[in-house]
């Protein structure tokens, strides 16, 4: 049995990062030891100066201030090429080439990006986010930290942002912050603040599940004085920025789920091939052959949606639901992913000397950052009820009849929607469970229907897009009948909850 | 008919200005829901379901969710709570 298997999507991206990929991957195989990295909660110094030497930090800074000035989607590419070996050193990189530079790169002002752009191409800034706040998680308008005019030239900040990826080492911070009074009076901001400030003070490094290499901290501002033309856009905007930032992390993260899911399937068709028993290879086994198929068809399906999303994001459309749908779909995919892996491996992959058991620790986070997989699942169920969207299926003569099933099921799910809308109108926000199940429904169809329509004519592709537009909208079939039980499984949810809450 | 307009604005703009967590008297007619005052898309339609429940109006959520200024809401609440007062249309359940 050959190993390991690539199912790699080669859709078309900017040239520069084809030539960058190989180098990367070297680097990689020679450089990061994904297992130390864990045990020793740390990522090596050498590890940074490394992505540096090879341009990763400034990726997509644009090419005028000294970086390569990838697309959305060349840039998930690099960092599903990382995620593959490591997580903890993808999510260092996803995080800075999204929430951390993204905003500066977007919104900063001539005279800030002039300063700090060139530092971040080379490598010489590495940049954290900070929105999250011990009383504000998915509740972004919680949170408390406040940006005050000292004078018409300057900012003071005081306040807390917990969980922040990076913050230990980072040179920079973007934060949303409450600017009460400035642009309007429930006016959010985002300010760029350089690590040096005076008033910033990092907290200790948090001890984790997973992604323990990983930066991790509270980060407290006390009386920190920035200057206006740190503001990212304009004052009071935040908050809409903090939304279009978000969805482009989350889909660079949503990346990193698919380059670990394949890290998984690697792992897996290695491991398969090689262990015996009754007289051959555990591969060779049905079941064993169902579990790798999936994990290779659900991997294929997790990189057309990430490319769809990049392709939206690349004609200046929203890609808010879309980037959410990927999220949702690849963190949950590649933590299963994991699970099959382990699975697969038996009791040795208990043991962490295999690194599958690494992988589903380091992928649990994926389900919880950079939006709540439920709160998520609650904006994709109004948005499936609310806007009807269109979907491109295959063209590929032999997953016609694929894309006809997922076009009737849109179809079906689409009257299933006009009937909540006629039942319930705005009255189903309220109604989580409803909300969740439609969006079920709808990540096994906008996945499928992605799968489909990037496939090209060769066996492999034909193979893993039909099987993974069979299976998902099988499951978003089911999604639909759960539908149809949401209110039963609401009140019984609301009556066991309320005698086990007051037990 | 001029109360009836009255009435939905006031409830709309007392209801804006609870979710939003600011006084009805600082929510001008050009704000923005999301960029203006912070609130998401599901804020939005918990804000317009509490409209509802209030002026016991149906809301249709295709309708809803094209919303994006204080003056849009304001707008679509009092056309659905004229319509629906002159025709005598029940909440759905």
């Amino acid at each position: 049995m050959a190993a390991p298997c690539a199912v790699d999507l080669q859709p078309v991206g900017g040239e520069l990062v084809d030539l960058l990929l190989p180098n990367v991957r070297r680097f990689l195989a020679t450089e990061v030891d994904g297992s130390a990295i864990d045990e020793a909660s740390h990522i090596p110094l050498s590890v940074r100066k490394g992505f540096a030497e090879l341009g990763l930090f400034g990726m997509t800074v644009p090419e005028e201030f000294g970086g390569a000035g990838f697309s959305l989607w060349d840039a998930c590419r690099v960092i599903a090429e990382i995620a593959r070996v490591d997580r903890s050193v993808g999510i260092m990189l996803g995080l800075h080439a999204g929430l951390g530079s993204r905003g500066l790169v977007e919104w900063g002002s001539p005279e800030f990006q002039a300063v700090w752009l060139p530092r971040i191409a080379v490598g010489e800034c590495i940049t954290a986010f900070g929105a999250t706040e011990a009383g504000a998680g998915s509740d972004l308008m919680a949170i408390r930290t406040t940006g005050r005019l000292v004078d018409a030239n300057s900012l003071r900040i005081d306040g807390e942002k917990s969980y922040v990826t990076n913050g230990g080492f980072a040179n920079l911070f973007t934060l949303l912050v409450r600017t009460p009074g400035i642009g309007g009076d429930r006016g959010h901001t985002l300010v760029a603040i350089p690590a040096d400030t005076p008033g910033i003070s990092i907290g200790k490094e948090e001890h984790k599940l997973g992604i323990r290499g990983s930066s991790t901290v509270t980060v407290a501002f006390e009386d920190v004085v920035v200057p206006m033309s740190n503001v990212l856009g304009r004052p009071g905007e935040g908050m809409e920025l903090a939304y279009r930032l978000l969805a482009w992390g989350r889909t660079l993260m949503s990346a990193g789920c698919a380059g670990a899911a394949q890290g998984a399937l690697d792992a897996t068709v290695q491991y398969v091939g090689e262990r015996k028993q009754f007289g051959q290879a555990i591969g060779n086994f049905t079941a064993t052959r169902a579990h790798v198929a999936w994990m290779a068809a659900r991997t294929y399906a997790m990189r057309a949606l990430i490319h769809e999303t990049a392709d939206i994001q690349a004609h200046g459309n929203s890609i808010e639901i879309a980037s959410a749908v990927a999220k949702v779909f690849c963190s949950e995919g590649a933590f299963e992913a994991f699970d099959r892996a382990i699975q697969l491996h038996g009791a040795v992959g208990f043991l962490e000397s295999t690194g599958v058991a690494r992988g589903l620790r380091d992928c649990r986070i994926t389900r919880i950052f950079e939006g709540a997989n439920d709160v998520l699942l609650l904006r994709i169920g109004a948005a499936t009820l609310g806007v009807r969207r269109v979907l491109d299926v295959s063209c590929v003569p032999a997953l016609r009849e694929a894309s006809t099933r997922v076009v009737a099921f849109d179809e079906l799910l689409h009257r299933e929607m006009g009937d909540l809308r006629k039942r319930l109108g705005v009255m189903a926000v309220r109604r989580q469970l409803v909300l969740q199940r439609v969006a079920r429904a709808e990540i096994c169809v906008r996945a499928a229907a992605a799968a489909l329509s990037q496939a090209s004519d060769t066996e492999m592709d034909i193979g893993l897009a039909r099987h993974v537009a069979t299976t998902l909208i099988e499951e978003g079939t089911q999604w639909l009948a759960e539908l149809g039980r949401a209110e039963r499984d609401e009140a019984t949810a609301t009556e066991l909850s309320s005698m086990i809450y007051g037990a | 008919m001029v109360a009836l307009e009255e009435e939905a604005r006031r409830v709309t703009l007392a209801t804006l200005a609870e979710i939003a967590q600011t006084s009805a008297d600082t929510i001008r007619g050009g704000q923005r829901l999301r960029e203006d005052l912070g609130m998401d898309s599901l804020q939005s339609l918990e804000l317009l379901s509490t409209i509802g429940e209030a002026l016991k109006i149906d809301l249709d959520i295709e309708e809803a969710m094209g919303i994006q200024t204080v003056d849009d809401a304001c707008a679509f609440v009092t056309r659905k709570y004229k319509e629906q007062k002159a025709d005598g249309s029940a909440v759905r359940g």
